[in-house]
């Protein structure tokens, strides 16, 4: 469906898949991504139509990286497509800084998928601010078909101001479906050429660096302006609403649909416009001045952090003369909440409020009540490892390793499923989790203050995708600084949190032509770190190696704790071990046991059946990994091998 | 007694300093460990009741109903507790013993109950790599291997538990004094639990005035050389005031000063130096070290114990009064500056919160009443 060739047809899409749509139908040949949500489908869709669309499609080893290789593409003549989740835009930002200055050739865009709301991440970043930041056009699309069409825009407006352009979509656009028309594909495969003989000062044809400075600064703020001009005419800012309305919302991406359904369901759409920007850095100023001419009540709509009412306050200050006075309603004055998700709730109360529309959604003492209830009367479904993940089983034993130590030893922790260890999950393993690789970085310092009393055994983990991401420059640290830690590395073979994306630890590219793959083991020992292996699944000789390497050991070690995640490819449905519980033995709640298994170890393929006050296994989901057989303190819980 | 959880182990005695390591919540739940002489406590166990709690040697103590457990009387304020004699002892020629610390009594009465059958397997402590660690032994000649002082911090009731979770039914125990009150509060079936038998069949109780951090001290024999070829660790009795290590082919003198700063702060709490609820308690007769004193507690005690010096396993004197007195000096000091310190803490006695000893309000103060506080 992504090659469909019945242009002028109507599809479901899911917003990345818009955007993937729009790429293909720009032409582009280059893209390149590190896996993050929201953003995975736009490479994962790419990928899958790589062989037919002559498209090179790869998952790099991290955002810089990968911001790299498609500049590469741009810089030999082709298009090029950059993605990855909002804090990758941080990991890329420098590479970014001096990219911006150099300029492109081939049209280049940056896709940044935004989280507000963090429901896929640990942070709630915003990457429009780094559009500013670097001097580059950015473009929001307000729905699906936008999606597409703007992506395709964007293209164009590259290769029309020789700079990269930013498009910055959010988890309700990427993850949400809607009709998308499709246009016609660009099939036409371009020939890639370096060309880099001309003048020094040619940004087409000489080497593309960013010397002199200031000449390139000067040019590139002079493309910025020509995007503004285009701007000014784009079809992707629009006006919907009376002439002269009472109020005045500016909008743009997905708060422009919570605001329209917000005035239909307080029925002010006859009191308030809504002026819709696609086109969010530059501002177009001549569009801006006119509509804010016509209202004296401006309400500012926008996900995380208040972007677009800055810049529009800002430029109303200029213009103060022939716009006049305003008064604003955003995130500065608290009339929308500065932090998390938007939604249409969010922007009736802030229209009711400002138009004096009476308005009662959900009564209170209702809303509060559900909220009673659900949190007292509802099961506990906390986020957990999936059934026979090997992740439970490492902790299990990093965790009781730590405990036998005896001397408050913790664990740094580190970017993927495995970060909910900060959780029950993992037993509250985790104490530190921040970015991609810093729980190593973290841990390489921690491991140097010895000297002022720290004594408590410093660990970090780190699953085999971020350690190529960014854990290796950490350890190289930790090993060249003598720092005294342990990294465990949760090798389960793969960018499991995200989708199963490869990385340089797996012998196959995005589109699963083979590749050579990069051994975490000889790195480390290359490195210079002492480095162990383990499969976490032998929870005995797991916990005692982490016990020795930590009383034992001194310097940066490693130890990789290897084994597959339990929905990959390889070991998905295929259970090791059939798994029962003896019921005779099972002690449930006695003192000896006290529901070990369901109460602790808490796999989800363990239940606990109150009625008879014995743990059973659920059969649809045990993955039949057989640790909880090893984690019985009674022996009741029971493995035989499965016969292949 | 009052028999709580492992939220007031945690709290009251592991993370208040109080615990001694004596094993006894070890390896009856998956919750609590024992590493390098430490008790530590994996994840949490929310039971309000556990055996933990009710066989903890620093939890809820109640000496008079212990007392009447083991000695159907009320505790006692002697400086001995309830005994029924006193002698001198030392191992006979029949014990077949070839090496031994002091006087062998102990190993010799171990492997006389084992071989007449009054005991199964018995639980001893082993030297392993440095630490104590408990060891079950089943046939007599692996009771000498497992001789000898240890004076680190073992968790010996561990393997006590493991004895009985493997089904022995006649188990010999020798234990230092916390660990023997920690058994002591097993045979009552604290708990309740149904068609419960009192699975130890001879328990002897070591003198101990205080035991060793395990972790610092095997970094000290660490530092003199292979901990796997110490061939003696002694401490002769007053005026010496020094431990002696002998390893390899060199031997150590330590002050005793030294020794002493690697005393856990919970030794400190502790009112009992001839374990007062064992069977027989056995110790060193200060300034004879070919013998040792032998305290016989109970008529089962009495029974082995005379059978052994019958059989040429043990040799037995009468001690006279004057020549206990130093113990018995040294054993009410112990139990007034333990209890004081209890005390002081509000942890004898408490109301509105768990005290770790429970005592009749008269023998408390007959205690603190009775002896000098010299020697």
């Amino acid at each position: 469906m992504l090659l469909s060739k019945s242009e002028g047809k109507e599809f479901l899409l899911m917003g990345n898949q818009a955007i993937a749509r729009g790429a293909l139908e720009a032409g582009v040949s280059v893209a390149a991504g590190y896996p993050g949500t929201p953003s995975s489908e736009i490479i994962e869709n790419l990928a899958a139509v790589a062989p037919d669309a002559d498209l090179y499609v790869e998952w790099s080893v991290n955002e810089k990286v990968s911001l790299e290789v498609a500049a590469a593409g741009s810089f030999a003549g082709l298009r090029s497509l950059c993605v990855m989740k909002q804090n990758g835009v941080n990991v890329a930002s420098d590479f970014l800084l001096h990219l911006v200055l150099s300029g492109t050739r081939g049209g280049m865009v940056l896709i940044p998928c935004d989280d507000p709301g963090a429901i896929s991440s640990v942070n709630e970043g915003e990457s429009r601010y780094f559009a500013r930041l670097m001097e580059i056009p950015l473009l929001e699309p307000g729905d699906f078909q936008e999606a597409k069409d703007m992506t395709k825009w964007a293209f164009e407006l590259s290769e029309e101001i020789s700079n990269v352009v930013m498009l910055r979509s959010v988890t309700r656009l990427s993850h949400a479906s809607g009709n998308v028309k499709l246009g016609e594909l660009n099939r036409a495969k371009p020939s890639a050429k370096f060309n880099f003989s001309g003048n020094l000062l040619d940004a087409k044809t000489g080497p593309v660096i960013t010397a002199p400075v200031p000449f390139r600064h000067t040019q590139q703020q002079a493309k910025l302006k020509k995007a503004i001009d285009l701007f000014e005419r784009s079809p992707f800012n629009r006006y919907e609403g009376p002439e002269n309305p009472e109020l005045l919302i500016i909008t743009s991406s997905a708060c422009y649909l919570y605001s329209r359904e917000a005035l239909r369901v307080l029925d002010a759409e006859k009191r308030a416009g809504i002026l819709k920007l696609g086109t969010t850095w530059p501002l177009p100023p001549e569009l801006l001045k006119k509509h804010l001419a016509a209202a004296d009540k401006i309400l500012i709509v926008e996900e995380v952090l208040p972007f677009l009412e800055e810049n529009i306050k800002i430029l109303a200050m200029e213009n103060i003369d022939s716009i006049g006075k305003i008064k604003f309603f955003g995130k500065n004055n608290g009339t929308i909440p500065s932090v998390n998700e938007m939604n249409p709730d969010h922007v009736i109360k802030a229209v009711s409020s400002i138009l004096n529309i009476p308005y009662t959604g959900m009564p209170e003492e209702y809303e509060k009540s559900g909220q009673i209830l659900s949190f007292t009367k509802s099961p506990n479904r906390e986020l957990t490892f999936c059934p026979g993940c090997p992740h439970r089983a490492s902790y299990w034993s990093i965790n009781r390793a730590l405990t036998l130590n005896g001397k408050n030893g913790f664990v740094c922790g580190d970017i993927g499923c495995y970060t909910m260890a900060i959780l029950p999950a993992g037993f509250g393993t985790i104490k530190t989790a921040h970015s991609m690789g810093s729980g190593t970085g973290v841990a390489s310092g921690f491991g140097k203050l010895k000297s002022f009393g720290l004594n408590q055994p410093v660990v970090s983990v780190c699953g085999d995708s971020t350690f190529f991401h960014a854990g290796m420059p950490a350890l190289v640290n930790a090993v060249h600084n003598g720092s005294d830690m342990l990294l465990v590395i949760l090798d389960n073979s793969g960018t499991a949190m995200t989708g199963f994306q490869p990385h340089p630890g797996i012998p196959s590219d995005a589109a699963g032509n083979k590749l050579p793959s990069v051994d975490i083991e000889s790195v480390c020992r290359s490195i210079g770190a002492k480095t162990f292996t383990t499969d976490p699944f032998n929870i005995s000789e797991t916990e005692k190696k982490v016990l020795d390497i930590i009383e034992n050991e001194t310097g940066a070690r490693v130890l990789i704790m290897r084994q597959g995640c339990a929905l990959s490819p390889e070991k998905k449905g295929k259970k090791k071990y059939n798994v029962s519980v003896d019921s005779n033995i099972c002690k449930g709640t006695d003192c000896g046991c006290n529901r070990l298994c369901t109460r602790v170890f808490r796999c989800p393929g363990l239940v606990w059946n109150s009625s008879t006050g014995k743990a059973v296994i659920d059969e649809i989901i045990c993955a039949g990994c057989g640790v909880c057989a090893d984690i019985c303190p009674s022996g009741a819980i029971k493995r035989s091998e499965v016969m292949s | 007694m009052q028999v709580k959880g492992s939220k007031e182990i945690r709290a009251g005695v592991l993370d208040s300093g109080l615990c001694t390591g004596c094993g006894a919540c070890v390896s009856l739940c998956p919750y609590y460990a024992t590493h390098k002489g430490k008790t530590v406590m994996h994840f949490s166990c929310t039971r309000d009741e556990g055996r933990c709690h009710a066989h903890c040697p620093r939890a809820e103590v109640n000496l008079d109903m212990l007392s009447s457990v083991i000695f159907g009387e009320e505790y006692s304020a002697e400086p001995f507790g309830s005994y029924i004699s006193i002698y001198t002892a030392r191992a006979g020629d029949k014990a077949g013993l070839s090496s031994f610390q002091t006087a062998g009594t102990v190993s010799a009465l171990m492997k006389f109950s084992m071989e007449k059958g009054y005991i199964d397997s018995a639980v001893l402590t082993k030297n392993d790599n440095g630490f104590g660690v408990p060891v079950i032994v089943n046939d007599p000649s692996g009771i000498e291997k497992a001789s000898g002082s240890r004076y680190s911090v073992s968790p010996s009731v561990k393997g006590v538990n493991e004895a009985i979770n493997s089904g022995r039914k006649k188990i010999g125990t020798v234990s230092t004094p916390c660990q023997t009150l920690a058994i002591a509060q097993m045979r009552g079936n604290p708990v309740k639990q149904e068609n419960f038998i009192d699975p130890i069949a001879l328990s002897v109780g070591l003198f101990c005035t205080w035991a060793l951090r395990a972790s610092d001290f095997t970094d000290l024999l660490k530092s003199m050389g292979d901990v796997s070829t110490i061939r003696k660790l002694d401490i002769p009795p007053p005026p010496s005031s020094v431990m002696e290590i002998e390893t390899g082919n060199k031997s150590y003198i330590i002050p005793l000063e030294e020794i002493r700063k690697l005393v856990p702060e919970a030794c400190s709490y502790c009112h009992d130096m001839t374990a007062e609820f064992a069977d027989i308690s056995v110790g060193v007769f200060e300034g004879r070290n070919k013998q040792n004193i032998a305290i016989i507690r109970t008529e089962r005690g009495r029974k082995i114990f005379d059978e052994a010096v019958n059989a040429g396993y043990l040799i037995r004197e009468e001690i006279s009064s004057k020549d206990i007195a130093p113990l018995a000096a040294a054993s009410i000091n112990k139990k007034k500056k333990g209890l004081a310190k209890l005390a002081d803490a509000e942890l004898v006695n408490s109301e509105g919160k768990d005290a770790v000893i429970r005592i009749k309000k008269s023998t408390l103060e007959s205690i603190f009443k009775g002896g000098a506080l010299c020697c």
